[in-house]
């Protein structure tokens, strides 16, 4: 449901408005309007000084969120969450000095950390290119010294390019004839390791040789000039066995600093936002000379709880009144609130623009028929069990009041009604349960009674629709040519849909003369209220109940496919190929079995239900209080 | 003759409709497609709009059924 709300306007001596807002802070339920000015209450503006603060405030909280980036968020060294609930109060000027000592402090010393990981990280990604090529070569590199007129080339060759192997060799011997050696190994990543051995005087030859080809000997890294890659690579190995222990020196350093100084910097953080959301939300004050002037929307609920907190903290001087206890208007905040068990099913309806004040928080609705449509098109006791062990694991692996529960709470719902409608379809991956497990359809077999199922969805629809029509009533109240028409609508859907039935045979006959009747005086009555262009609108029920038959449609073709499945698999001769290509199917006609019911049982809310009575535009309730880490807004 | 018909009838029901909830759907998926990478937070709502042609390819099926189980 939407809660109720009350304009309310908080009173009291100018001197008194920072407590003021302390108080509002602390409570948490106002959200803040800016209250009606003339000559003489004016918007309290910003003084120079709060200007600087806030600009100063801004920055350390962004060195605040770069420190708490930085700093390591596992391990030995981080400390307990930063204490929960609202710290009560805004930080004092001397907390402020404090951040501010401790942020110019660690800044330099967390950042020059982080910076000096970085570069030995990089230094240990490069040296690691060398290591395959020294275990692979390392008994000819490091005999190397041995052959004073020997020059050594050292190549990597990608593992696509090991067809120019055997063009170098051919090109050597060209050259060189048999002066020469040359050696490949494969590397476990599949590169290919070559290394050439050839007199000292044919050195430039080959050099020319291995360019005209495009093939580049391993760069020495910088830092470790010498003659060959030979003499480097010892110094390399060394230092490539010694970078992880200077990172892990760099690391216990910062779980250090994360033991001493992660919780103060949280608590900075909260501060620092709670005392910009102050500085943000004095714009919104009125004052005169003497009187501060707040104004703002409370939840029904929360009038008295506020009325306390303000009279125990700032005594009798400060006064709140209410000022609109029946508002209307698009400019009410709207806030839902539903029972625990409903609320996961408001991720739906927060899919689109918040319902408008006044008017009606479908959720409820949206918790008893998107499962239902969801069940009755997947229908399968064995899809639904799948499903609901994936909501399971959903559910113990987010955590409570998280879009995963949320998520998992409506995915349960749905392998509920998806388990009942396989029963009653007597559906158990398809055909599968009646071929082999004996098991019967309770109440209609989805591949012969089609019509039956036709007539089921169409009847689904006729009540969704109705009931979008009766909300369509309640929602137009105050305009009462809307609300009659919706009302002759819905009587007009009822009757029409009752000589059909009289006239089909399903209902009494002696219901036929009545019902036509009473569409006749309804058109005449509709037309009489909204104009000819009230057809429009009755085509447009009728085309919406209609639209219901893809609950049927979608049913019936998740159903064949689960049959396909089970058919393609026995068609195979090995067993266990046959099971294996049945599985990949049903795989395929689960996934396509979930999001399609979910698509489509969406459309027909948002479109069919939703466009009889929703009206979008309300404004999110953001009451001013405390920063929230989970919701990060200031 | 008369089953003949009768398929036909069923195909073009289903062919036909399908033909149109494809045409619209690469109009709606290509804009979707644009939408989606200047605001991938109505990412849902484009999905549920590329759902809306589909109606005419259902009632088509629903068509085709009552063709097949009725006449047929």
């Amino acid at each position: 449901m939407i809660l109720r709300m009350n304009k309310v306007r908080v009173l009291g001596p100018r001197e008194q408005y920072p407590e003021a807002l302390c108080v509002l802070q602390d409570t948490g339920v106002v959200h803040l309007t800016v209250p009606g000015l003339d000559g003489r209450l004016l918007p309290l503006r910003l003084s120079v000084w709060q200007e600087r603060e806030s600009g100063h405030l801004r920055r350390l909280l962004a060195d605040v969120e770069v420190l708490l980036e930085a700093l390591p968020t596992t391990g030995a060294g981080v400390g307990q969450a930063p204490r929960a609930g609202p710290p009560g109060g805004l930080p004092a000027r001397r907390d402020l000095t404090r951040w501010a000592r401790l942020v110019g402090g660690l800044r330099p010393e967390v950042l020059g950390l982080r910076g000096e990981m970085a570069i030995l990280a990089e230094e240990h990604a490069l040296l690691s290119k060398y290591g395959p090529f020294l275990s692979t070569f390392g008994v000819i590199l490091r005999s190397e010294r041995a052959w004073p007129h020997i020059a050594a080339y050292h190549v990597i060759l990608p593992a696509q390019e090991e067809s120019a192997v055997a063009g170098l060799k051919t090109a050597l011997a060209l050259v060189l004839g048999e002066g020469f050696a040359l050696e490949t190994r494969r590397l476990p990543g599949g590169d290919i390791a070559l290394l050439m051995l050839v007199p000292e005087a044919d050195a430039l030859r080959v050099e020319s040789l291995l360019a005209a080809a495009g093939v580049h000997e391993i760069p020495v890294p910088s830092g470790y000039e010498a003659r060959s890659l030979a003499q480097a690579l010892p110094r390399m190995m060394d230092r490539l066995e010694s970078i992880p222990r200077e990172l892990r020196v760099r690391e216990k350093e910062l779980e250090r600093l994360t033991a001493l100084y992660r919780d103060e910097l949280c608590n900075a953080r909260r501060g620092l936002h709670d005392r910009l959301r102050t500085l943000g939300a004095m714009p919104l004050l009125g004052a005169t000379q003497r009187v501060f002037v707040i104004e703002g929307w409370v939840p029904v609920s929360e009038n008295e709880r506020l009325a306390e907190s303000l009279a125990t903290s700032l005594g009798g001087e400060t006064a709140l009144e209410v000022i609109d206890n029946h508002p209307r208007g698009e400019d009410v905040p709207v806030a839902l609130r539903n029972p625990g068990f409903l609320r996961p099913f408001e991720i739906i309806v927060r899919l689109l623009p918040l319902p408008s004040y006044g008017t009606v928080d479908p959720t409820p609705l949206v918790a008893g028929f998107f499962p239902l449509f969801f069940g009755f098109m997947l229908g399968d006791v064995g899809y639904a069990l799948v499903l609901a062990a994936l909501a399971l694991l959903l559910a113990r692996r987010s955590i409570p009041g998280s879009l995963g529960r949320s998520v998992a709470a409506v995915a349960g719902t749905c392998a509920f009604w998806s388990l009942a409608f396989g029963v009653a379809f007597g559906e158990v991956f398809g055909n599968l349960g009646r071929e082999h497990l004996g098991i019967h359809a309770v109440a209609f077999d989805r591949e012969e009674a089609l019509e039956s199922l036709l007539l089921l969805a169409v009847a689904f629809g006729f009540v969704h629709i109705l009931l979008g029509l009766a909300l369509g009533v309640f929602t137009a109240r105050r305009h009462p040519r809307e609300a009659a028409g919706r009302a002759l609508t819905a009587g007009i859907v009822v009757a029409g849909v009752v000589v059909l039935g009289a006239g089909a045979g399903f209902l009494p006959e002696i219901a036929l003369l009545p019902a036509a009747g009473a569409l006749v005086v309804a058109l005449m009555a509709l037309v009489a209220v909204e104009g000819v262009l009230a057809f429009v609108e009755l085509l447009s029920a009728f085309g919406s109940i209609l639209s219901y038959s893809r609950l049927m449609a979608i049913g019936t073709a998740s159903m064949m496919l689960a049959v396909v499945a089970n058919d393609l698999g026995s068609a195979v001769s090995v067993p266990v190929v046959g099971v294996l290509v049945a599985v990949l199917f049903h795989l395929v006609n689960f996934v396509l079995g979930v999001f399609s019911p979910t698509i489509h049982s969406l459309r027909l809310h948002y479109v069919e239900f939703f466009g009889k009575f929703y009206r979008s535009g309300g404004v999110p309730y953001r009451p001013f209080g405390h920063w929230d880490p989970g919701v990060g807004r200031t | 003759m008369e089953l003949l018909a009768v398929t036909l009838g069923a195909a073009l029901a289903v062919g036909l409709t399908a033909l149109a909830t494809g045409w619209a759907q690469s109009k709606i998926g290509a804009a979707g497609a644009a939408t989606i990478a200047e605001r991938p937070e109505l990412t849902s709502t484009v999905i549920i709009m590329l759902a809306i042609p589909e109606t005419m390819l259902i009632l088509g099926f629903v068509v085709a059924v009552l063709i097949l189980t009725r006449v047929g």
